[in-house]
């Protein structure tokens, strides 16, 4: 019963809300779509905090992402030891930072005298749990990149087709379940709070002339 | 040729009394907001002076402005790809203290106190933590030199700087600033989300609140320091012109308001075509290479090209009796500040006249050249000094303009007690027309007169929302709490 609601009404609740407030949010108040960055009234602190943690977790999720999208080529590429080894070791790495970093902004927030609203430390404090249980898992759970596309991948995919399949998972280790959880609570979060920002990395303006006109007489 | 219209200043720095009423007209209908405590659009500094946000002249800090590099102009910060990799932390943005920390004070506590021996006081409190505050800079500490030890000594433009310990020929003057609207925006350039746009119609530039994410790139790259954080919305805002009041041919609020009338608001009309190649040029020509940027209103050629561009006759007729184009290209005596930014500022400063420095033996040394300035610089307000803010150098143009005003003076006061000024005039190359042009122009112009202003057309007005239009064009209202929920 915890399993179903841990892997798959979580889940689906989850996505749900992302998929329904995100783009309701952007259509009808974009004036409230911000990083809502502090680094004007605090940049020392930030500074140890924001890099370690986005360079972490940015890089980390986009592993994460790749896993799920080419699983049999990521399979591939790790039955070479020595591959798997040094990429197991840079997303350890990766990890550590985004603990650090998370840590450092978690605890900036509550000495720092930043105006800091229940939000901020609800947010904070679930990325830097994500990052405890995620390390945790690198540590003691070896060769999560392995087992990840056998068990967390194939459950995904069943959870986009409808057809949930929670026999990957269940058996998995209570720290696993908790990262799941961790990660839901995140993304559930996440059209209500600043971390839409994750959603508009800015790309575009790299073809764009520098120069940005706008005429009201051609509409834009 | 590519004939495009803009709203353009004059500021005649000889008549700026630092009266800072510019800044409260400004910051009462614009920045007095939640977030914006801390922010003046228009302000105005004593020069020489640390200015606002502290020494933001310095670009080995704070890395505004382009630069020449090849053949191309680029961004000084960040190109695209650093621009990617620096997105997490801001390495160059000043922080609030070196803007200042805004503050209120607990005049609750003056009538809520209870009876004691002691007179109540009413304490600082910050503006932005509601807590209690030591107060020690704010957004004019240096005003009239104040602690210029520490302030006017360390002025990057000041290159003699014995000047200020040196109570006989110390000198200031003030300077007013806003965002001048420039032709090559940095802002512009340095947005990653394409939030910050130049209106096509009149230059202006704004930041679309609904697109911008609070990547602050523009705080950074504008030399000038003209786009601000609102920690309070999370998104960048600037000077907008006051594009209400601009739309309905009304002056901007602070040019309406100054006291000393040293404003002037035109239209100019310029070659889009030419600007790249004007700014890559070598630091000493970029003034007078903007100038060429400038079009002449009255030329067949350009009013042909500016129609096929859809500018309305009624902007050509203005641009006509534009004040900014008779100042600044005409006459040569409006310069923009910092040209060697290259974002090629649409705001211009006319240079101040100052007194001759106090050495006897000059004093009583009148012959006929005496009160035209030359290059032995007898001025209180070193050449090098408006210069380096001016002229990115030049200082035989800065030296010409002085001229101009000095003679213009020379001649008006003959005039006046019915002398003759003998052939002042003509060493300036005016001629006595021109004259009283100018004079005419710098005392009694009326409001028509100093500011021409037309009013938008139809066609150019949305028939858009009118709140939606408001975040759209630069100001936005947060409703929720911030950061969502
Ligand atoms: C797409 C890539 C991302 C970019 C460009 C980005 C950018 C930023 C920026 C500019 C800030 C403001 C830092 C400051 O206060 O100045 C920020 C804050 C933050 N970011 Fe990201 N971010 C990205 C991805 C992520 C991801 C994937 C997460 C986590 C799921 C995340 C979580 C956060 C959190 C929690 C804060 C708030 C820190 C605090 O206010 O204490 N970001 N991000
Ligand atoms: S002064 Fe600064 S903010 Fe204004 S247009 Fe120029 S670069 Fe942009
Ligand atoms: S109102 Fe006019 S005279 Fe007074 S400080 Fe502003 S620009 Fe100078």
């Amino acid at each position: 019963m915890l399993d179903e609601l841990i892997f798959i009404a979580l889940p689906y609740f989850a996505i749900a809300l992302a998929v329904v407030v995100t783009p309701y949010r952007y259509i009808s108040n974009r004036l409230e779509w911000s990083t809502f960055s502090t680094q004007f009234i605090e940049r020392k602190t930030l500074f140890w905090g924001s890099i370690p943690w986005h360079y972490g977790v940015v890089i980390l999720l986009i592993g994460h992402l790749i896993g799920f999208l080419f699983p049999s080529t990521i399979q591939a590429i790790l039955s070479n030891l020595s591959m798997l080894l040094t990429l197991e070791s840079i997303a350890l790495t990766l990890g550590l930072l985004a603990l650090i970093g998370s840590f450092i902004l978690l605890m900036r927030r509550a000495l720092s005298n930043l105006e800091s609203s229940i939000v901020d430390y609800i947010l904070l404090f679930l990325i830097f749990f994500q990052a405890v249980t995620g390390v945790y898992i690198a540590v003691f759970n070896r060769w999560g990149m392995e087992w990840y596309l056998h068990t967390a991948v194939p459950w995904f995919y069943s959870l986009l087709t409808f057809s949930p399949n929670i026999s990957y998972v269940s058996a998995l280790p209570l720290v696993f379940k908790l990262h799941v959880i961790g990660a839901f609570l995140i993304l559930a979060f996440l059209p209500f709070t600043k971390l839409v920002h994750v959603l508009f990395l800015p790309i575009g303006f790299v073809k764009d002339p520098p120069i940005l006109y706008r005429w009201v007489k051609r509409g834009d | 040729m590519d004939v495009r219209a803009q709203l353009a200043m004059v500021f005649n720095l000889d008549k700026c009394l630092g009266c800072h009423t510019c800044s409260i007209a400004c910051k009462n209908i614009w920045t007095d907001r939640k977030g914006a405590e801390y922010m003046w659009w228009n302000n105005v500094e004593t020069k020489p002076g640390a200015g606002y946000p502290k020494f933001w002249e310095d670009q080995r800090k704070y890395r505004g402005g382009w630069v020449v590099k090849g053949d191309k102009i680029k961004l000084k910060a960040f190109g695209k790809l650093s621009t990617l990799l620096n997105i997490f932390f801001q390495p160059y943005m000043p922080k609030l203290d070196d803007y200042y920390h805004p503050w209120t004070y607990e005049y609750a506590k003056l009538y809520e106190g209870i009876e004691e021996e002691d007179q109540p006081v009413a304490e600082p409190i910050s503006l932005i933590t509601g807590k209690k505050m030591e107060i020690n800079f704010g957004p004019n500490w240096d005003d009239d030199l104040g602690g210029s030890r520490l302030y006017a000594e360390r002025d990057v433009n000041l290159e003699e700087r014995e000047i200020i310990r040196d109570f006989g020929n110390i000198f200031m003057f003030y300077i007013p600033r806003i965002c001048n609207h420039c032709l090559n925006p940095a802002c512009v350039a340095a947005c990653p989300q394409r939030a910050i746009y130049k209106r096509g119609e009149d230059g202006i530039v704004l930041v679309d609140q609904n697109t911008c994410r609070g990547w602050r790139f523009c705080i950074t790259a504008c030399p000038y320091k003209k786009v601000y954080y609102n920690w309070n919305t999370g998104k960048s805002e600037k000077c907008i012109f006051c594009y209400p009041r601009t739309e309905t041919a009304q002056a901007n609020a602070c040019a309406h308001s100054c006291v000393g009338r040293i404003r002037y608001v035109g239209v100019i009309l310029y070659d889009a075509e030419k600007v790249e190649q004007a700014l890559k040029v070598k630091d000493e020509e970029l003034v007078n290479a903007q100038r060429e940027v400038i079009l002449n209103p009255r030329d067949e050629d350009v009013v042909k090209s500016a129609r096929k561009n859809g500018i309305p006759d009624s902007w050509i007729e203005y641009a006509v009796r534009s004040p900014v184009y008779t100042l600044v290209k005409e006459y040569a005596l409006a310069f923009p500040l910092h040209p060697e930014y290259r974002t090629m500022p649409m705001t211009f400063y006319i240079p101040p006249l100052s007194p001759l420095i106090a050495i006897q033996s000059m004093l009583y040394d009148v012959d006929d050249d005496y009160l035209i300035i030359n290059k032995f610089n007898k001025l209180r307000v070193p050449i090098r000094y408006l210069a380096s803010l001016f002229s990115a150098g030049n200082e035989e143009i800065i030296v010409e303009a002085l001229n101009k005003l000095m003679a213009l003076r020379i001649y008006m006061r003959a005039k006046n007690i019915g002398e003759n000024s003998g052939d002042v005039l003509k060493k300036v190359s005016l001629n006595e027309k021109d004259a009283e042009k100018l004079y005419r122009l710098f005392t009694l112009a009326s409001y028509d007169e100093r500011f021409a202003i037309p009013s938008a057309h139809r066609e150019y007005l949305e028939e858009r929302d009118a709140e939606e239009r408001k975040g759209w064009r630069g100001i936005g209202v947060i409703r929720g709490l911030r950061g969502g929920i």
